[in-house]
């Protein structure tokens, strides 16, 4: 590798030839928006996780510092201050770092796609960028993908991509066993054709893949292959960005950027490449499978020159013995304990007496009892252990405390700062925290950590059901409209979608009855993510470029799209009076806001049929039917909109005197405070229509010159 | 700047090119990481770039006092050897310019005790007198060591010389903290020349050594190398192949080359084949030299297994080496010892070529702690992934041969037996930096 290296970094000729040539990017993706790692990311960001006692994103980094990367933006998604924290204090912000400059970037994204969109719009790319997660582990030198990139490049403009996938056999440890990843290829061109995920653990029956009939007439040598480790670092051309931009709808940078680009080749004429290394280390940390089996590769040194006894961070002191035994300076063996293979120690750390280390990471400062037997655990910061108990294949975050004689077994996951009692054991898998995902403390429970202990169970999905309605972060961190069963979390959103789900809408326009779970879905979505902005207070155009993006995705119909405005606008606006807000302030408060978001979904203002503005107002009158003061916030909304010029008194009279709007007791009681407002809007509309009518011809008139 | 399309990866020659705009703390941190990450690695370049950055350093280091200017050299030497402490050179060449500013500073001392010597005879002084005899000589032969091996046959006689002098650094040590930085300062009053000049000077000398030392040592090579004879050597060292053109130019022989397999075996390929992929350190020089195949010398490549058996026909071992311990002992790459141990067997002689920057004063208590070890996907690829799993695959970059096994060294000073090589490092290094 080495004389490769330098091979490339001693050519005179390229030196002075290419010095005009835009200095490298590359994009650090912190986040990637996926819920893997908890109940450890509650508390940190998963990319400042150890990984061999040195947090994930070094290895990135100095990745890209191999690669010889200038300028570098780092994303950050979740828990993006403890991150910035970090950076700042590191070498990479230091005056010596090899970035000549380090753009340390917050955004509220949800999803990759949102990042790259957001990217495209701040304009900081100025030539070819390298885009990896930050959780990439890699010692490739990527001058040579990047050569043939641009030779690619020159002859082709429509070449905007190359991927960098590393061959891995049938079995690796390393590639990810749940999803895998189908490349189908044309070697002759190294050209990406088609990609498709293959979920193993879909009970759809045998996995398939569908390959375009067009892909097989056309390309006379073919390559479908299951076999390669998708490191994500892709070599993108700025075309890039702008596809992202496109296509609203995309969000992961495989599943569906990589696959809808090339499916719409034909659109857009758009190639992507594989660069596929069979030399060299690249890998992802993209679960707690990958975070096992990457540890184990950077121990048994085929990530080198990235092991710890390379020592990334200053301060720390590895030395490799024997067998792959890292230790640092100042660690307390007792004269009878084994420490076996393949195993990293941390400085501060003291091992008593007859306790056997295997196959385990030990972080610093850990306080190890005697007689304890640890067997491929990762054992981060300050934990300490007490006698005779077993730890095996666990992951024991910061500061845990396990008393003596418990037993931990395969799979378990002890988060930050639990406590377990003496005598305990830990089942395989369990997952046990002090925190939830508001950041609060839990309440403890006994019965999985001892009467002594500290800690909760943590399960996926039921985590907080006895919360109200205060915690958002994960909310707004954006996971939940993507992966609702995996993170809906607060209660207020579950039950904002049942009350959709449960509420009958015997008008509602649906096209057919096949796709009613995809608009449901759409519904929940986009009330959820609208109810959301509410509540942090976004502007409506964020509201509204949200909104848009989730119909698209969906295709949903513009009644659909009022139905979820009204549903979220009024689940807040009755919030806001729990809260003791006066009805007409908090709907004034909603209405004026976010204006443009209610104005963008109807489109009748010239027309004599006011069907759009009438279904507006009969969604809002079915809502609250089932709301308190239902009646009271119906007539305040009604003037609000009339106000706001939202919606014309003509629509008014029609949704009056539509047959849906009384036609059972609870509509008509709803609507009853209302009625008063209609008589007088159409009392006023005949003193004054004279003059109205002149304006509003106007109106019209400019508007249809618009169009 | 390495900003260029093929040059992407930074390394010796982009790190060079940095060191005259970055600030000095910038670019000791650069080298640092460059060699955390191994990628400034294997001797030369290693030795190349300390020195380079050494040279700044004390450039930068705005005093006149040799005792700062030690400090100074000292936390910077720390600091990179901490970084890899495997690459031995960067050690070795903190040393010398520690030991240059060592010897500019008691200069002084001497020159100022001449003056002082007019005025009043001090009595602790006198064994200094002593001092003031062998000095120049040793300045002389610091000089001449760069002029190269020319004048090899002096260095012994110098030492001869300087073993009776032996008690001399013990002399000078007890002097060195108090008494002397009053003086030096006195002095480089009333001197024209700074220490500061004069150690950059020597520096710029130690660069120029780093340069020539391969032809220095092929110099030698008609003293042992004769016709028709076979000799064996091993990966694809410069400085070997060097010795090896220098006598193809005379004499017609037969080269067996192992290939070093799996770390340098390509590297191997292209030298026997005379395809040489540019590399850093060798790019200085005619890197565009001839192999030895167009100079008409049979060369016979074979897999590092059959040394064993084909031991028996070769007449020398010529062998490059990583670094060399003060005890004779050496690191190498790996498979070295392989092959120092089979020539043991057939009573074939071991010469080994070496740099006199190579030569490092450590002793080697902990063989174990030399070697590094490299990517274990070289011997076992990592695509396979069952095996990966299942097995502990290691991959050792270097050798450690012991003293025993070798039977002549030949630097750039001359040929010199294993058990001498003491000698050379006490001259090359202060006693007080061997450890600092």
């Amino acid at each position: 590798m080495g004389a490769k290296q330098k091979g490339g970094g001693s050519k005179p000729k390229a030196n002075t030839a290419d010095e005009v040539e835009d200095t490298l990017q590359a994009v650090v993706l912190a986040d990637t928006f996926e819920p893997r790692f908890e109940p450890f990311t509650l508390d940190k960001p998963r990319c400042l996780l150890p990984l061999a006692n040195t947090p994930i994103i070094e290895y990135t980094l100095e990745f890209l510092a191999n690669a010889g990367v200038e300028e570098v933006f780092l994303y950050a998604g979740a828990h993006s201050d403890l991150l910035e924290k970090y950076i700042n204090a590191s070498k990479w912000r230091a005056a010596s770092s090899p970035f000549k400059q380090f753009t340390f970037l917050k955004s509220t994204s949800a999803s990759v796609g949102d990042v790259m969109r957001d990217l495209d719009g701040k304009h900081l790319i100025t030539g070819d960028f390298i885009v990896v997660s930050g959780d990439v582990i890699s010692n490739m030198p990527i001058e040579g993908a990047l050569t043939k990139h641009r030779a690619r490049r020159e002859k082709d403009k429509n070449a905007i991509m190359t991927m960098v996938l590393r061959e891995a056999g049938r079995n690796h440890r390393t590639k990810s066993s749940s999803v895998s990843p189908v490349f189908v290829i044309d070697p002759t061109k190294d050209r990406c054709l088609h990609y498709e995920e293959i979920d193993h653990h879909s009970d759809e029956g045998p996995a398939r893949v569908n390959i375009d009939t067009e892909i097989l007439l056309t390309t006379p040598e073919l390559d479908i292959r299951q076999d390669l480790i998708d490191c994500s670092i892709d070599i993108c051309t700025p075309d890039v960005l702008s596809l992202w931009s496109d296509s609203f709808d995309y969000q992961s940078p495989r599943k569906h950027y990589l696959f809808g680009v090339l499916k719409d080749y034909e659109l857009n004429g758009k190639t992507i490449h594989t660069h596929i290394i069979k030399e060299d280390y690249a890998a992802r940390v993209r679960n707690l499978k990958a975070y096992d089996a990457v540890s184990k590769d950077i121990i048994s040194r085929w990530t080198y020159p990235l092991c710890p006894d390379t020592n990334l961070l200053p301060g720390h002191t590895y030395a490799l013995r024997k067998s792959n035994l890292y230790q640092e300076q100042g660690v307390t063996l007792a004269r009878s304990c084994v420490i076996g293979r393949r195993t990293v120690i941390g400085k501060g750390t003291s091992i008593g007496d007859k306790t056997t280390v295997r196959d385990t990471v030990l972080g610093r400062n850990c306080k190890i009892g005697r007689g304890v037997k640890l067997e491929g655990a990762y054992i981060w910061d300050g934990v300490t252990i007490g006698d005779n108990t077993s730890v095996t294949g666990a992951i024991i975050a910061d500061g845990v405390v396990i008393g003596k004689n418990c037993s931990v077994a395969a799979g378990a996951l002890l988060s930050y700062a639990v406590k377990i009692a003496d005598g305990i054991a830990v089942e395989a898998g369990k997952r046990i925290t002090k925190s939830r995902r508001d950041g609060s403390e839990a309440i403890t429970d006994a019965k999985v950590v001892g009467a002594d202990g500290e800690g909760r169970e943590f399960i996926q999905g039921e985590d907080d059901d006895e919360d109200d309605d205060d915690d958002i972060s994960v909310a707004s961190s954006g996971l939940v409209y993507r992966n609702p069963e995996a993170s809906l979390s607060s209660a207020s959103i579950s039950t904002l979608s049942s009350e959709m789900s449960d509420g009958s809408w015997p008008h509602s326009a649906r096209s057919s009855f096949s796709d009613a779970e995809e608009q449901d879905n759409f519904h929940h979505d986009a009330s959820v993510s609208i109810f959301d902005s509410l509540r942090d207070g976004v502007t409506a155009d964020v509201v509204q470029l949200e909104l848009v993006s989730l119909r698209m995705t969906a295709n949903a119909s513009d009644n659909q799209v009022r139905r979820a405005i009204v549903s979220s606008f009024m689940k807040y606006i009755t919030q806001l009076m729990e809260g003791g807000k006066n009805a007409g302030v908090a709907v004034h408060d909603v209405f004026s806001t976010y204006r443009e978001v209610v104005d963008r979904t109807l489109f009748d203002r010239n027309k004599d049929q006011k069907k759009d503005q009438v279904d507006f107002l009969l969604q809002l009158q079915m809502d609250l039917v089932h709301r308190s003061k239902g009646s009271n916030v119906l007539l305040f909304a009604a003037k609000e909109l009339y106000e706001l010029e939202l919606v014309d008194e003509e629509a008014y009279e029609q949704w009056w005197n539509d047959e849906r709007s009384s036609e059972s007791e609870e509509m008509r009681n709803v609507r009853a405070q209302a009625q008063q407002f209609v008589e007088w809007l159409a009392n006023a509309e005949e003193e004054s229509s004279e003059e109205d009518e002149e304006e509003d011809d106007d109106d019209d008139e400019e508007e249809s010159d618009d169009e | 700047m390495p900003s260029t399309a093929l040059a992407l990866t930074p390394g010796l020659s982009s790190f060079l090119k940095s060191l005259k705009t970055n600030p000095i703390d910038t670019s000791i941190e650069n080298l640092v990481s460059l060699l955390k990450r191994r990628q400034i690695r294997h001797s030369r370049s290693c030795a190349t770039a300390t020195a380079y950055l050494l040279l700044r350093v004390v450039s930068a280091c705005r005093t006149s006092e040799s005792t700062k200017l030690i400090e100074r050299v000292q936390s910077v030497g720390r600091r990179l050897m901490a970084a890899q402490p495997r690459e031995m050179v960067v050690g070795n060449i903190v040393r010398r310019v520690l030991g240059l500013i060592r010897d500019e500073a008691e200069d002084d001392r001497e020159a100022e005790f001449a003056l002082s010597e007019a005025g009043s005879e001090s009595q602790p002084q006198t064994p200094r007198a002593f001092d003031d005899a062998s000095m120049p000589l040793d300045r002389d032969m610091l000089g001449m060591r760069s002029d190269g091996g020319d004048r090899s046959s002096r260095p012994p006689l110098t030492s001869m010389f300087s073993l009776l002098s032996h008690p001399e650094p013990e002399n000078s040590l007890p002097s060195t903290p108090g008494s002397q930085s009053p003086n030096a300062r006195l002095f480089s009053h009333g001197h024209t020349k700074d220490v500061r000049a004069e150690v950059l000077e020597g520096i710029n000398e130690i660069i120029d050594e780093l340069g020539q030392v391969d032809d220095q040592i092929a110099a030698y090579a008609l003293d042992h190398i004769h016709s028709n004879e076979i000799i064996l050597t091993h990966t694809s060292s410069t400085t070997v192949q060097k010795f090896l053109l220098k006598a193809a130019a005379k004499r017609k022989f037969t080269v067996i080359i192992a290939e070093s397999f799996p770390n340098n075996h390509e590297a191997t390929h292209a030298t026997v084949s005379g395809n040489i992929v540019g590399d850093d350190e060798n790019l200085s020089f005619d890197s565009f030299q001839k192999p030895l195949i167009a100079h008409g010398i049979t060369v016979i490549l074979i897999p590092d297994s059959a040394v064993f058996a084909l031991m028996s026909r070769v007449n020398k071992v010529i062998l490059g080496t990583h670094s060399v311990l003060a005890n004779g002992g050496l690191v190498a790459a790996a498979g070295t010892r392989v092959i120092a141990r089979a020539a043991k067997v057939h009573q074939t002689p071991v010469v080994v070529v070496s740099g006199v920057y190579k030569l490092s004063p450590v002793y080697p208590f902990d063989f174990d702690s030399l070697i590094e070890y490299g990517d274990a996907s070289k011997v076992l690829p990592f695509e396979d992934g069952d095996l990966v799993d299942k097995i502990d695959v290691q991959n050792p970059i270097y050798d450690y041969v012991p003293a025993e096994l070798v039977d002549l060294y030949i630097t750039n000073l001359g040929g010199h037996a294993p058990s001498y090589l003491y000698r050379i490092v006490s001259d090359h290094y202060r006693k007080e930096d061997i450890s600092f």
